[in-house]
């Protein structure tokens, strides 16, 4: 549907994206995630036709998606990071001003705000000034404000920045609704929970490079561990926690170990070792690996440095 | 480091990263001030006084006297002296009185002086001058009075002296008339010393010594012993007397309210341009708060933004104007229904221009702050050279030049080619082109300066 061939984008001396390539699917929830700075933003502009691209090609549906590509607008939406919305309008007058602005009219128009307003739960506030709306409304508003005309792709440029768990779950739910209609998604995070939860596949991008590609459990066989276990620093693990330098990596931070085992070192034997060393099995948490690790694994940083 | 100081030290830093308040603070207020030098003559030594007011003079007098008149007149720096007008075929002829008057309800020059060819009568005692004007600037006609009393006044005795030997000479006969300032001047010459042929040839001339009496410092304290003059019984008003100047203003004469007909014009385009430059940076917040992406993700080209909002602009600068010279009718009575049509067409091709100049504020800046900057001190300028609060003749001929570069400088001049010399729709149309021209040229270099900017990323 949407697809990138080796796209570079550069501001001055800085490349924000290199040499990037990319293939959504129809009907996918693509994730994009990496750290602030990373390129989400330029590579949504460009998915977006807002930005060209100093080479390479951005294509939709097999043609080339470009500022003056004014058809292929009309099947795309774009949730901005930002509250794109004018603040001291009603959220209706928001809605229907964005709605004309792709040749909507009249009673569908009238419709379509309804049922966009009734879907994020502001029906009832739909003559308030969006300046008046809390964080998490004016997010909810924001979204919706980008599905009247009822796109066919959504790209979603960091939706969920700074507001509060319900506002975001409830912004979660009707993604995934969406998603379950048909609609094709490309969601920006610097979160990993986010794209863990709610993206089928996910690309993690770092200095304006695509470092994996893949659903979440094929990035998470890129690492070279399949868990890691938990337990807490005291001087009865100590002897144990030396023990276990020979087979994984165990790295130690705030009165915490962790040990990721080489493959090939099973838990039996683990758990074995420790009772022959006298360390309570109790201590021990295993934890699945997340985005975090894969992505500390690829860059040797953390997701939010 | 004591909090008040950290936080001092803040406050500059703050201060020196914003270029807009820098420039407001500072250049805004010196540029003003040099403006301001120029019209009131504050620079020493360096002659940037006014460029020069159009004189027209129109000598018909074939008085020695009138000539050096019009020569005492082009030593004038307020004045730039108009004697010639050019033939069709670009030959120099003398200008004529009709010339000069329709030249000046063409407002080629506000101003004319006729010598006319009884300026001195043969058969009375006495100067006669016509003074032709359109006084649509009161501090410019001002001017212009009072440095032509001054001059007039100045050559008033030698001019009486003429006048007084015509009269001799027709009451003695032409040898009695010679024989008789023969005799004066031997006399002179053997009283009181000097060459009695020089003597003779002045007293032909007119020439009396009467010039000292008003060459004389008017602040020098009367001499010990002597009479003050009293008020009103100055050199200059005894000469009055003897010197009738007919004055005739040829334009403006059915203004029912001359001052604010005058002022209205150059202030209404002030606030409009103040108005229209702020609505242009609004621009900027749109861009900040990401409407412009979610706006141009739609089937939108930024060309549509651009036009849209100068549209506006036109559209609220019309209002505004139109506002104002309500208020001014409301107000001061201006009359404005008479010229309704030249004055709405000025109106909408002046919000347009100034549209377009608020929008080239918003391409060439990198923020709201340089933006409201910019238009602060330009605003200030192109009204102070332009002719919105004081007249562009009191500037310097440099100055004079620019303000014919300035949106301002021709709203003025049509508002009150309207307002106070009444022209028509058609007599306002080459106004109406340069203003449209503007309007049309900033705005496509508005619209390139766009293209190139980072607003719409």
């Amino acid at each position: 549907m949407l697809a990138l061939r080796s796209v570079t984008k550069r501001y001055g001396s800085i490349t924000a994206l290199d040499n990037v390539s990319l293939d959504i699917a129809p009907g996918e929830f693509f994730g994009l995630l990496g750290p602030n700075g990373a390129g989400k933003s330029t590579l949504m502009s460009l998915a977006a036709g807002l930005r060209a691209p100093d080479s390479g090609d951005v294509l939709f549906a097999g043609a080339p998606l470009s500022r003056v590509n004014l058809a292929a607008r009309r099947v795309l939406g774009l949730v901005p990071q930002t509250i794109a919305l004018y603040t001291d309008l009603t959220a209706e007058q928001n809605l229907r001003l964005f709605g004309q602005l792709y040749g909507i009219r009249g009673k569908d128009l009238q419709a379509r705000i309804d049922e966009a307003l009734e879907s994020v739960q502001l029906a009832d506030r739909r003559h308030s000034a969006v300046k008046t709306f809390s964080g998490g409304m004016q997010r909810r508003l924001n979204l919706v404000a980008s599905l009247l005309h009822r796109p066919k792709i959504l790209l979603c440029d960091e939706p969920t920045v700074g507001i509060d768990p319900q506002s975001r779950n409830a912004i979660f739910d009707y993604l995934e609704r969406l998603n379950r209609e048909g609609l094709t998604i490309i969601y920006s995070t610097h979160y990993m929970e986010e794209a863990e939860r709610l993206c089928s596949r996910i690309g993690v991008i770092d200095h304006g490079k695509i470092l994996a590609l893949g659903s979440l459990s094929e990035l998470l066989t890129q690492l070279p561990f399949e868990d890691e276990i938990v337990f807490p620093e005291t001087p009865a693990t100590a002897t144990f926690a030396a023990q276990l330098t020979s087979h994984g990596q165990l790295s130690t931070a705030e009165g915490t170990h962790r040990f990721r085992p080489q493959p090939g070192h099973p838990l039996s034997t683990f758990f074995a070792d420790a009772e022959k060393t006298g360390v309570a099995t109790r201590l021990f948490e295993i934890q699945r690996p997340t985005l975090e690790a894969v992505f500390l694994h690829l860059t040797g940083r953390k997701l939010r440095d | 480091m004591h909090p008040i100081f950290v936080l001092f030290k803040k406050s500059v830093l703050l201060f020196a990263r914003n270029k807009a308040a820098v420039l407001i603070t500072f250049l805004v207020p010196v540029v003003m001030i040099a403006l301001f030098g120029f019209v009131f003559g504050l620079y020493k030594n360096v002659d940037k006084g006014p460029g020069g007011i159009g004189l027209a003079v129109v000598n018909l007098s074939t008085e020695p006297a009138a000539s050096d008149l019009v020569e005492a007149l082009k030593l004038e720096k307020t004045f730039r002296v108009i004697t010639t007008t050019n033939h069709a075929d670009g030959t120099k002829r003398p200008l004529t009185e009709a010339d000069v008057r329709a030249a000046i309800h063409n407002n080629r020059y506000r101003f004319a002086l006729v010598l006319p060819a009884d300026m001195i009568p043969k058969d009375g005692f006495g100067i006669h001058l016509k003074f032709l004007s359109d006084p649509r600037n009161e501090v410019e006609t001002q001017i212009v009075n009072g440095i032509l009393q001054k001059t007039i006044f100045s050559r008033v005795p030698q001019l009486l002296g003429q006048s007084l030997q015509h009269q001799s000479k027709r009451y003695l006969g032409d040898a009695r008339f010679e024989t008789f300032n023969r005799t004066m001047a031997d006399t002179v010459a053997a009283t009181y010393g000097g060459d009695a042929e020089k003597i003779y040839q002045r007293m032909i001339a007119g020439d009396f010594g009467f010039g000292s009496l008003t060459q004389a410092p008017s602040s020098a304290s009367p001499a010990p012993g002597s009479t003050p003059l009293a008020p009103g019984s100055s050199p200059a008003d005894i000469f009055s007397r003897v010197a009738r100047i007919e004055t005739e203003q040829l334009v403006g004469k059915k203004v029912s309210n001359p001052m604010a007909s005058r002022l209205v014009g150059g202030y209404a385009i002030m606030f409009l341009m103040f108005a229209l430059s702020g609505s242009a940076t609004s621009l900027f917040e749109e861009k900040r708060s990401g409407i412009f992406q979610r706006v141009l993700s739609a089937p939108v080209r930024f060309s549509h933004i651009l036009w849209a909002r100068f549209l506006f602009g036109v559209a609220l600068g019309t209002l505004q104007l139109s506002a104002l010279f309500l208020a001014g009718k409301v107000l001061f009575g201006i009359e404005l229904f008479s010229y309704a049509v030249p004055l709405l067409a000025l109106i909408v091709v002046a919000a347009a221009a100034c549209t377009a100049f608020g929008m080239l504020l918003a391409a060439i800046s990198s923020s709201p702050e340089m933006a409201m900057g910019l238009a602060n001190l330009l605003v200030l300028v192109m009204c102070a050279v332009g002719g919105a609060w004081f007249p562009v003749s009191l500037m310097p001929a440099f100055i004079q030049q620019f303000s014919k570069l300035t949106l301002v400088y021709w709203s003025v001049e049509g508002f009150t080619s309207i307002l106070w010399a009444g022209h028509t729709f058609m007599e306002i149309l080459p106004t109406l082109g340069i203003l449209a021209a503007f309007a049309t040229g900033v705005m496509a270099f508005a619209v390139w300066c766009f293209k190139r900017s980072s607003m719409f990323d």
